[in-house]
Parts: structure tokens; C-alpha cells; sequence
């Protein structure tokens, strides 16, 4: 090293040092997971299984309500290449596959309540030959009437689809009084809006492959939870938790659906399917039977009725929200909670009334999916906003610069927004970022065919579980004699890039580089048990263990570097991978000379960072309090171009702002932005897995489209906004999800300001717009 | 069933494999050959995940039976791994943080590579154009946009 060049380096590493904890934090660092996704290896659960591997193929139930009155396998079994048949008799411990209400048996028996039911399952030496016995499988049925209402299904006289009626759960929120809201209101806007089923249709589908070891099951598989797919094994097969092992293999996709029971089902299927033949068992669901007996989004019926004054200012909001849980729980029975809380969209309103009803019927399941209710509830209060507006004569900025939630501003719930509400500052983005008001007046103008408008629409998106569950997370560190970091936690990767975000925030603690670190694959006897990866969570939640294992393995490393270099451990400071004395930076020893000089001191380089966010107060009846430690906000602006003669039309341009708190990697958070931009405009515009009489009608990427790169938006526009909360590490909020959520309504909103017509049904298809337009 | 003795090129290597009539290019590929970066996601031709290059043009290993492959030359992502554009493209992928869950990668970078071959420096629209049979459910297509454009443009 040069005397120059050596200055230059001291300062900058003086520089670096100033920024202390955060040295990595906010920078666009590349993922540590991707070499192996870009070079093709084999990293799936697929690619991972031995030869001598069976395989497994579902039957599913031929009626959506009946009742069984016999099965034979007999023929199935004969038939070439297939190994075993198995049915609800081979289960050695509990016929259950569930994860919040024990309502869902992994293999029907005695009756089936929709046809994603499983009944059986055949293993055969060939995919192939399985899926041709699993069509020999007899089942005799005895058809029961069915619902597939959900609305319907309220009734006391509908078909009962469980033992005790078929509202699952009821969600309350009743605050200030809505009735005089309605008095002091000017005008009363009542509209009712519908979503469909969506398909999460996670590219890699739910996948689980199971194999003995001794007297243990390995199970590998794709999924968002490997501790509750353990347990969940465990029950159906009536062994201890040890002796089963889950590892999450590198997941291709998830969405939700990975996080629900979905996994369950294939992981425990495997593993019967091992002990039962010896041998390796895949089972990896084909497309049709994941399409069928995957959960999906909660179609919802949804109806507001608001009161405003003729200034704009809203007085009472009463919304009822009915989701169509098909014929189990899941866990939707948290999905309706998020919905019914988020009903009214982001907004100061004085008297709210909300119900929220997840209710049984005879369609396939539905469950978590990316926004976790919040999709429909946003969909319906921001396109109520804009027929609201449309009936004040206003312009729906204007409306909800009124009444839009700020600083200082209480959420329907009553909880109070402080300094981390940033929706004033998300909405400027995007209305800067498209000359909003120009564009209005401009569009206003057009005459002909071929129109142009533009819609805005926002959210408040409450942070984590809150009232979903205990919020806690583990993350495990240590360092290799080399000085390689393995980062480790039951947290899960399936996309995002959140477990890189980890290293890099456990990274700028130790003031290490991110090139050091190493994710080691979940795995449910190494790691602790961490609650789900859902709700991204992982920055949030996640972020906040990895930082306190960081702190806690610093503070084994300093005393070390603090004697080496014969300094105060005060004094002591990492960066970039060197350890200095504050103010004797001449001279210096490498990460890799502390740790080799802890290893002979005999310290232990292993550290367990723990962190659980502080509990969520609100009362139950009233749904009053707050359900969420913080929120992260969003808002968006849509141009679309209608063809108003044919329905026809698309997007031109797409803005939007999130704030994020603090992007712990802004590349990663945009990546987030802009796929889940693309996801919800799927459901916005062309998404709907179609169920008629309880039967999918489009199991399949041919009937069920989704998103080609065609189909996109040729201009995105995505601003990070930072508001710190009081949460997430430094201020960082959740980001994954919320971006999934705008579409729907800003697309629909600029549809009506093109047309003059609001299409109150998702999704907005071209034959919906054309009918909204000549009716 | 009667099985088949087939010679398939795959990567520059001359390999011989007894198939049934049913059995896929797909399934001979991953589990005959073990290139697994050739992935299943619908089995019906839809998602595009399955590409390959055949004889220098993308097939879908999905809808060929392995006995059609007979005496004809595939490419899968394993045998472009050390070729100078793909390393490129897989760069730019990795810079733009273009493989989220990953499981599209290798059928995108396939697509990619092949546009590339054909054409230097193609424009936005020509990238999603060649790549719109081609399923992603992660990114929506704007990062693997640029991540091959920049490739491109780096050639």
C-alpha cells in the first residue's frame, strides 16, 4: 500500500466508521441467494430427490358436498408401477390438516365438502402411472345439497357444511355512533362491490419430499413455515416433533397460500407414503391439483355505507364484509380480522361500523394470500371514495386530502397516528410525479371514442401480526474459524430477498461485509422455533433478531480486537471488515485475525438474537385500540386509455409510493413494488379462477391467466418514502405485501373518470367496462 | 409398454437413454441427464419454464415426447453456463436483482440469449415481446427487462 493511498483509505474508512451501525443499511447490495437461481442448480426440492424416489398423485373428491359411502383401491393398486394406495386408514396418528380450527381432515372419510377435497392419494414408481391409477380409485358418494353463496350460506335454513353453523367468524368494529354519523351526514352513499377468487400460482408448486433416516422422517420441502409443517407432520403420523426434521429447500414462490395448509398436505402425504412403501416419497402437486386444492383468495361481497357532509367531510362509515371461505377455515379466520380492521380505507371517519364475516361454503378453500384481506377491503373503500366524490361533484383528490389519515389523525380503530404516518407525503409523489391536476382537467375535455383518464387510490397497511399472533422471531449467527458468518432462522426466503436484508443489517452491527455471510437453509432441529414468515414480517420482526444476534456476537469480538490492538473496548470500532482503535488508525487486524484469535481464546462465536414486538392492545367487541405497532402507507396513480366503444382498454402509466420506514435495500424494496404492482394487476384486470357448482373451471396457466410481460405497464413509477416506525430496525416498516393492493382500485377509478361509469366487481374486465359504459 | 433406445445430443454430449413412449424431453432431461435447471411449473405448455434450445430454436420440453429429440441437439442452461454472454446476462440478472424466487431464471436467461444472439442490442419492447411466453410471478418482468437489455448493451 502506497502512503496515499493508505490516507485515502483511512479517511474513507473514518468516513465509513462515522456511520456506526448503519453502514450497510439503505444500500442496494446484491442478494446472497441468487448465484445459484442465476447458474440453474439444482436447489429445489425437485431437483434434490435420489433416484429410487416414488411418486405421489391426488384423488380428489368428485362432488363439492357428499356424503362417502364406500372407497376401493383395489384396482388402483393393480395397476402397473403403483407402489400404494393411501386413504384416511393409513393414518397412524390424527386425520387433521389444519392450521388455527381443527375442521379440515387430510384425507376425507366420511363426507367431502368441496372438490379440492382429498380422498386419496396413489404412489408409483412414475408420476405418469400414478396419475392414470389415481383415476381407478372408487369412491361412492352420496350427494348432499350444497352453497356456494356465501351470503346464502348465512342463512339458518342453508346447508350445513361443519357441525355448527356456517359463520366461521365475526369481526367487529363499533366506534363513536354511526347512526347519528348518518343524521349529521348531508348525503348517504350506499354501493356494494365484489372480488373473485385469485390464484396465488406460485410458479414452483406446493412440493414436499420425504425420506427415513434411522428411526427419523426428513422432510424437505417448499413452504413458508418448516416448524409448523413439522408439527403438523407430527400429528398425522402420532410421532414426537424430534423425530421428524422439516428443511425449507429453496422456495419457488409462495404468495400465502406456502404459509397455510397447503403444505401440510403434501409434507404429510410423503411421509405416510415413506413409511408405508420404504422408499422416497415426492410429492410434488401437478398445476390442476394445486389449482384446485391450494387455497386462493376469499372471493368477497362488500357493502359500504357512508355518510359525508356536502364539504366532503366524512361522518359515519358502516361496511359489511362477507368472504367466501369455501369449506374450511384455514387461516382466514385471521384474513377476515385484516379485512374487517382495513374497511375503511385510510381515512379519519368519527362513527364506524364494520362486520367482518368469514363464512363456509361448498367452493374450494380459501386463505392467506399476499395483503391477507386487505385486497378486497381497499378495493371496495377506495372505489366508494370515488363514488362518493362523483356524487359531491368533486374532485376524489380533493376528497381525500380531507379526509385522508395524517400526523395526529385516529384510524377507524381509534389508534392514534403519530410522526411515522406518511400518507400525505406518499399521495405528493405520485400526484407530483403525474401532474395529477393537468391531466384531470386535460381528460376532462376529451371528446371521441378513444378516452383517457386517471384514477388515484391509497392505503394504511397495520405492520406484521399484530392481531394475527405473537410477533417474535430467532436468528442464529456464527462465525467459522475463516471468518465466514452463517446466518440461520426457522424465517423463511421465498423471493423477496428479506433474508439477504438480514445479513445486510447483521453486517452493519458487526461492521463486516455482506460478502461474509452465508444463509444456511431452515431447518427445524437446528433452528428455533420463529412463528410463521408471513405478513412480511421478516425486516420487521426478523430484522430486529438479526441485529440483537449481531450486537450480542460483537460484544464477544470486541474484548478480543480490544487486547490485540491494546485498545479501550469502548475505542474499539469494526468497519468493512477491519478492526481499529478510535483515533490510532494506522493500525489495523482483519476480520479474519480477530476471529482466529477468538478461537484460541476458546470463545464461542454463536449467538441467538431474539426479538418480540410489544403486544397489540384492542378490545374484541369493539375492535377499538391498537391492533398494529405501526403502518406502512401507499398510494397510487393510474392513466388508462378506454376504447368506450368496445370495453377495451389498458394502462399507460402506473405511479406509486410506499413508505417503507427505512428501505433496508431499496433495490429489494422496489423489486417488491414492482412485482407485486404486477400480481395485484393481474387481479385488477385479468384474474379469476372461475367455480361453477363448486367445480374449478380453469385449473390450469391456459384458462386462468396470468401477467405475460406484454401485459404491464409500460411506465412504473415507484418512490420510497421514509417515515420511520417505531418498530421495524431503523425505523424499516413491511413493504411486501401492500404493493399487491392498489391496483384494483386505481385502476378501476381511472376507468370511471374515462368513462363516467365505476365497475364495481373485480376484475375489471374489457366485457365488464363495456357493459358498465352502454347500461 | 415398448421402451425406445434414444440418442440425444444434450450440452455437446452424445448420451443414449431408454424411454417409454410417454416420457417427456422434460422428464429425460432432469431425471435421465440431471439438468435441473430445465423446471415444470404447468406441464401443459403455458409457463414457458420448460425451454430449452433445440437445434438453436426454444422448445418447450414439456409437450416434446423424449423420443422426438432423437438425433437432435438441445441446449439447457447447464451447457451455456460457461459461454461469455450468458455469464453477462447472469451478471446483469444478479445486478438487477432479476431472480427473485428464481424458479423462471434459467428459462428467462435461455430467452435472453437467444434474442441476444439474434440481435445485439434490442430495444425494451423486443425484450418483452421474446420473453412473453415466459412466466414470472415475482418480479413483474421490469427488473429481467433491463437485466437483459443492460446485457445487451454491454456485449
Amino acid at each position: 500500500m502506497s502512503s496515499q493511498t493508505a490516507e485515502e483509505f483511512l479517511t474513507e474508512i473514518q468516513k465509513k466508521a462515522e456511520k456506526g451501525e448503519l453502514l450497510y443499511i439503505g444500500k442496494e447490495l446484491k442478494r446472497l441467494d441468487d448465484l445459484e437461481k442465476v447458474l440453474g442448480s439444482p436447489i429445489y426440492t425437485n431437483d434434490l430427490i435420489p433416484r429410487n424416489t416414488l411418486y405421489a398423485r391426488l384423488v380428489l373428491s368428485k362432488y363439492p358436498h357428499a356424503l362417502i359411502k364406500g372407497m376401493s383401491v383395489t384396482k388402483a393398486l393393480n395397476y402397473p408401477g403403483v407402489r400404494y394406495v393411501l386413504t384416511y386408514k393409513d393414518i397412524p396418528g390424527l386425520n387433521e390438516s389444519s392450521t388455527i380450527i381443527p375442521d379440515r381432515p387430510l384425507f376425507a372419510f366420511n363426507k367431502v365438502r368441496s372438490t379440492g377435497d382429498i380422498v386419496a392419494a396413489v404412489i408409483a414408481e412414475k408420476p405418469n402411472r400414478a396419475q392414470e391409477a389415481a383415476q381407478l380409485v372408487e369412491v361412492e358418494y352420496e350427494p348432499l345439497k350444497a352453497v356456494f353463496d356465501p351470503v346464502e350460506a348465512m342463512k339458518d335454513d342453508a346447508p350445513k357444511i361443519h357441525e355448527d353453523g356456517n359463520i366461521i367468524k365475526h369481526v367487529k368494529v363499533r366506534k363513536g355512533d354511526v347512526e347519528k354519523g348518518f343524521e349529521e351526514a348531508d348525503y348517504i352513499i350506499e354501493n356494494t362491490f365484489r372480488t373473485q377468487h385469485q390464484d396465488a400460482a406460485p410458479l414452483e408448486t406446493e412440493t414436499a419430499f420425504a425420506l427415513l433416516r434411522g428411526d427419523k422422517m426428513l422432510i424437505i420441502g417448499s413452504m413458508q413455515t418448516p416448524h409448523h409443517v413439522q408439527a403438523a407432520v407430527a400429528k398425522v403420523l402420532g410421532w414426537p416433533l424430534d423425530k421428524i426434521e422439516v428443511i425449507q429447500a429453496v422456495t419457488g414462490g409462495a404468495f400465502g397460500p406456502k404459509s397455510d395448509e397447503p403444505p401440510y398436505d403434501v409434507a404429510s402425504i410423503a411421509a405416510l407414503g415413506t413409511i408405508k412403501t420404504g422408499k422416497p416419497v415426492l410429492m410434488s402437486m401437478t398445476r390442476e391439483e394445486s389449482m384446485t386444492a391450494h387455497t386462493k383468495r376469499h372471493p368477497a361481497i362488500i357493502t359500504h355505507k357512508t355518510g359525508v357532509k356536502a364539504n366532503g367531510k366524512l361522518t359515519a362509515s358502516k361496511v359489511q364484509i362477507v368472504l367466501d371461505g369455501g369449506a374450511y377455515a384455514s387461516l382466514g379466520v385471521l384474513v377476515i380480522v385484516r379485512a374487517t380492521f382495513h374497511a375503511n380505507g385510510p381515512y379519519e371517519i368519527p362513527n364506524v361500523w364494520n362486520d367482518g364475516y368469514k363464512v363456509y361454503t361448498n367452493n374450494t378453500y380459501t386463505g392467506s394470500f399476499r395483503g391477507f384481506g386487505a385486497p378486497q377491503a381497499i378495493f371496495a373503500a377506495e372505489s366508494q371514495m370515488d363514488e362518493i366524490a362523483k356524487k359531491l361533484n368533486m374532485d376524489p383528490l380533493d376528497l381525500r386530502l380531507i379526509n385522508m389519515l395524517r400526523p395526529g389523525s385516529r384510524t377507524s380503530t381509534g389508534q392514534l397516528m403519530d410522526e411515522s404516518c406518511g400518507l400525505p407525503e406518499c399521495l405528493d409523489a405520485v400526484i407530483k410525479a403525474s401532474d395529477y391536476r393537468n391531466k384531470k382537467k386535460l381528460y376532462a375535455k376529451q371528446e371521441g371514442k378513444v378516452r383517457k383518464g386517471i384514477g388515484i387510490a391509497m392505503l394504511h397497511h397495520g405492520n406484521a401480526l399484530g392481531p394475527e399472533g405473537n410477533d417474535y422471531a430467532y436468528v442464529h449467527l456464527s462465525v467459522e474459524k475463516n471468518g465466514k458468518v452463517h446466518l440461520g432462522t426457522g424465517l423463511t426466503e421465498f423471493g423477496t430477498g428479506a433474508i439477504s436484508g438480514l445479513a445486510q443489517i447483521a453486517a452493519s452491527v458487526l461492521g463486516v461485509p455482506v460478502d461474509y455471510f452465508t444463509i444456511d437453509r431452515p431447518d427445524t432441529l437446528v433452528h428455533h422455533e420463529t412463528g410463521p414468515t408471513v405478513a412480511s414480517r421478516v425486516i420487521a420482526i426478523g430484522g430486529n433478531a438479526a441485529r440483537d444476534a449481531a450486537l450480542k456476537l460483537k460484544q464477544k469480538l470486541l474484548p478480543v480486537a480490544s487486547k490485540m490492538l491494546n485498545c479501550k473496548v469502548d475505542d474499539v470500532q469494526i468497519v468493512e471488515g477491519y478492526a481499529f482503535c478510535k483515533g490510532k488508525e494506522n493500525k489495523s487486524f482483519s476480520w479474519e485475525e480477530i476471529i482466529k484469535e477468538a478461537y484460541e481464546a476458546n470463545i464461542e462465536l454463536h449467538t441467538i438474537g431474539y426479538y418480540m414486538a410489544p403486544s397489540c392492545k384492542w378490545d374484541e367487541e369493539t375492535g377499538l385500540g391498537s391492533p398494529y405497532n405501526q403502518y406502512t402507507f401507499g398510494a397510487a396513480v393510474a392513466e388508462v386509455e378506454v376504447d368506450t366503444e368496445t370495453g377495451v382498454y389498458r394502462v399507460l402509466n402506473y405511479y406509486v409510493a410506499f413508505d417503507v420506514g427505512k428501505a433496508i435495500n431499496p433495490k429489494s424494496v422496489k423489486g417488491q413494488i414492482y412485482g407485486g404492482t404486477v400480481q395485484g394487476l393481474g387481479y385488477a384486470i385479468m384474474e379469476e379462477l372461475v367455480h361453477k357448482d363448486g367445480y374449478v373451471v380453469n385449473p390450469n396457466l391456459k384458462d386462468y391467466y396470468i401477467p405475460t410481460s406484454l401485459d404491464i405497464p409500460e411506465n412504473i413509477q415507484a418512490f420510497i418514502i421514509e417515515k420511520p416506525g417505531s418498530m421495524g430496525p431503523y425505523g424499516a416498516k413491511i413493504v411486501a405485501e401492500p404493493p399487491v393492493v392498489l391496483p384494483g382500485p386505481v385502476i378501476r377509478n381511472a376507468v370511471m373518470d374515462a368513462t363516467g361509469r365505476g365497475v364495481n366487481s373485480l376484475p375489471i374486465t374489457s366485457e365488464k367496462v363495456y357493459r358498465a359504459i352502454k347500461g | 409398454m415398448a421402451q425406445m433406445l434414444v440418442k440425444i445430443n444434450v450440452n455437446g454430449v452424445e448420451r443414449e437413454v431408454l424411454v417409454d413412449p410417454d416420457d417427456r424431453l422434460l422428464d429425460v432431461l432432469r431425471e435421465d441427464f440431471g439438468f435441473k435447471s430445465v423446471k415444470e411449473a404447468c406441464g401443459t405448455g403455458d409457463c414457458g419454464l420448460c425451454t430449452v434450445l433445440m437445434d438453436g430454436k426454444p422448445v418447450l420440453s414439456c409437450l416434446i415426447p423424449a423420443f422426438q429429440a432423437k438425433n437432435h441437439k438441445i441446449l439447457t442452461l447447464e451447457g451455456l453456463n460457461n459461454d461469455p454472454l450468458m455469464k453477462k446476462i447472469q451478471d446483469q440478472f444478479r445486478e438487477h436483482q432479476a431472480a427473485q424466487c428464481g424458479f423462471c431464471t434459467p428459462a428467462m436467461e435461455i430467452m435472453g440469449w437467444h434474442l441476444l444472439n439474434r440481435k445485439k442490442e434490442p430495444s425494451k419492447q423486443e425484450i418483452k415481446e421474446a420473453i412473453s411466453g415466459t412466466l414470472c410471478r415475482c418480479t413483474g418482468y421490469y427488473d429481467i427487462v433491463d437485466a437483459i437489455y443492460d446485457a445487451g448493451r454491454e456485449q
